[in-house]
């Protein structure tokens, strides 16, 4: 009877937090449909496995790290793992609503969509959900620190795009986004 | 020119630094409009990435109103589709609480409706000038966040204010609760014929009123609602959309009635007419499978009768139709 009231409970609170998790998919991958179709899977899985959810752990911060857990491992299986968590621009902007009053960001869109994976993840979790890093480390499985550099780097480069800083910061915010590329490309080679 | 480091910055700007931090970083963009200027473009970038993420979540909200999301509850000894439907309820729901956030209850607040005539604006051929038009009200996804939408449907359809119908295979039971809980004149429609089965009643709550939700499987997994609460008087029916869910309000012998499903206008328009020709709750015999003595015609088959009023127009057919008694 617990158990049944406790798997109620469960589905309930996924079913608001839906859009979120979409939306976190979305952004993960790069593109709705594969978004979609990750998200059924992880919904899946945390609907089977839900027993593993450690009470006290807030179940958004569980169920992102659920989404992030499987598009890992199905990312690992892949034989092209770099080339598949490519998303193509045509495809990233449809992520963005067009009948939405404001404006279609095209710069920043653009920006994210040229980020690996954790990065535009690290994005979303931080300045879209307000997580603090720790929990989005927990999320990514990852350290506060590289949760800090990631936010670091981004911000700063997005910064240098609008045009609002100085030539040599811009060359040494690209040297670093260049190093930090390289180094989740040999992260990613090396998981 | 100070030099302040980027991650020192984006912290400030993040606000994650300690109060004495903050402190003196305010008083370095005092004195260093280099600094000052790469803050306020850091500022910007934070904004931007936040708004990016903003419009993504609300076009999130819009497709899980459209296609819910989570697959059917693991059937548990329920043989009554219940687990089939599970939470693709919640769709409806959130497109109910959207369309009922906007408005209000449809029929409660008929002034409030913008008019427009359906056949005109869809290019199809009008009807006859004496014919009452159905009110067809555009339903942009209003202003409200997502978070607030949610609520709603979780209070109409969670918050513990349901009542459970008892004896849900029994549908006589069911259209007798229907009929104490609203009124003897509500309706629990057979749609059968349309390719709609009855799935569940529940009693619901919109404020201190009963409101009764009846849900329909259609045969390819499309889910059909019709909510039913007391009100004034008659009405026509109109026409919204939230998302890609519709909807067609009306009032019958002072009930208001609102049908909600994944169909068009015009599927939705005929199934109202049918809902609307439908004997009162108490002593359905429509809903047992009613011999015939000859196959009933499809909504858009039934020919007009000349000169006889209409109570609306059937929008989508061969010729402009009418109807004013029930078929059955």
């Amino acid at each position: 009877m617990q158990a049944n009231i406790h798997d109620e409970s469960v589905r309930h609170d996924l079913i608001t937090m839906l859009p979120r998790l979409k939306r976190f998919a979305d952004v993960l991958v790069g593109e709705k449909r594969a978004g979609k179709a990750l998200l059924r899977r992880a919904l899946l899985r945390i609907l089977t496995d839900q027993h593993r959810h450690q009470r006290g752990t807030p179940l958004d911060r569980w169920a992102f790290a659920e989404i992030y857990r499987l598009w890992l491992s199905e990312l690992r299986n892949h034989s092209d793992p770099l080339r598949q968590a490519k998303a193509s621009e045509r495809d990233f902007e449809q992520l963005f609503p067009k009948d939405q009053e404001a404006a279609f960001d095209v710069l920043t869109a653009n920006f994210l969509e040229h980020l690996p994976p954790q990065q535009r993840s690290t994005l979303l979790l931080v300045y879209g959900e307000g997580f603090d890093y720790e929990d989005a480390g927990r999320v990514l499985d990852t350290n506060p620190d590289t949760i800090q550099a990631r936010l670091i780097l981004a911000t700063a480069t997005l910064a240098n795009r609008l045009g609002s800083a100085s030539p040599t910061q811009a060359q040494a915010s690209a040297a670093i986004e260049n190093t930090s590329k390289s180094q989740d490309d040999t992260n990613d080679r090396a998981q | 020119m100070t030099e302040l480091s980027d991650e020192l910055l984006v912290a400030y700007v993040d606000g994650q630094l300690v109060r004495d931090q903050t402190r003196a970083v305010d008083k370095v963009l005092e004195q260093d409009d280099v600094i000052a200027r790469r803050v306020d473009a850091l500022k910007e970038a934070h904004a931007r990435l936040e708004s990016a993420f903003e419009a993504i979540l609300a076009g999130e909200v819009v497709e899980v109103l459209a296609a819910p999301m989570l697959p059917p509850r693991i059937e548990r000894q329920r043989g009554d589709g219940l687990g089939r439907v599970g939470l693709t309820v919640v769709g409806i729901g959130l497109a109910l609480a959207a369309l009922v956030g906007g408005y209000g209850w449809p029929l409660i607040t008929p002034d409030r409706t913008a008019l427009r005539q359906p056949a005109l604006a869809s290019g199809r051929q009008p009807v006859a000038a004496a014919t009452p038009a159905p009110k067809v009200v555009p339903a942009p996804i209003t202003a409200t966040t997502w978070q607030e939408q949610v609520l709603r449907a979780q209070a109409l359809l969670f918050g513990g204010v349901e009542v459970g119908l008892e004896g849900q295979g029994n549908l006589d039971l069911v259209a007798f609760q229907l009929a104490q809980a609203i009124r003897p004149a509500v309706k629990l429609p057979d749609l059968q014929p349309q390719g709609f089965k009855f799935v569940r009643a529940r009693l619901l709550r919109f404020g201190d009123t009963p409101l009764a939700q009846i849900l329909y499987l259609g045969a390819e997994g499309a889910l059909l609602a019709v909510y039913a609460m007391r009100g004034s008087g008659d009405g026509e029916p109109a026409f919204r959309q939230a998302g890609a869910i519709g909807s067609v309000s009306w009032s019958d012998d002072g009930i208001a009635y609102l049908l909600i499903g994944e169909e068009d206008e015009t599927a939705l328009f005929r199934l109202a007419e049918k809902i609307k020709h439908e004997p009162a709750a108490p002593g359905q015999p429509a809903l047992a499978p009613a011999p015939r003595s000859e196959p009933r015609p499809e909504l858009s088959q039934v020919p007009a009768e000349p000169g006889a009023p209409a109570s609306y127009p059937v929008i989508r057919g061969s010729a402009p139709t009418s109807r004013t008694t029930p078929p059955n």
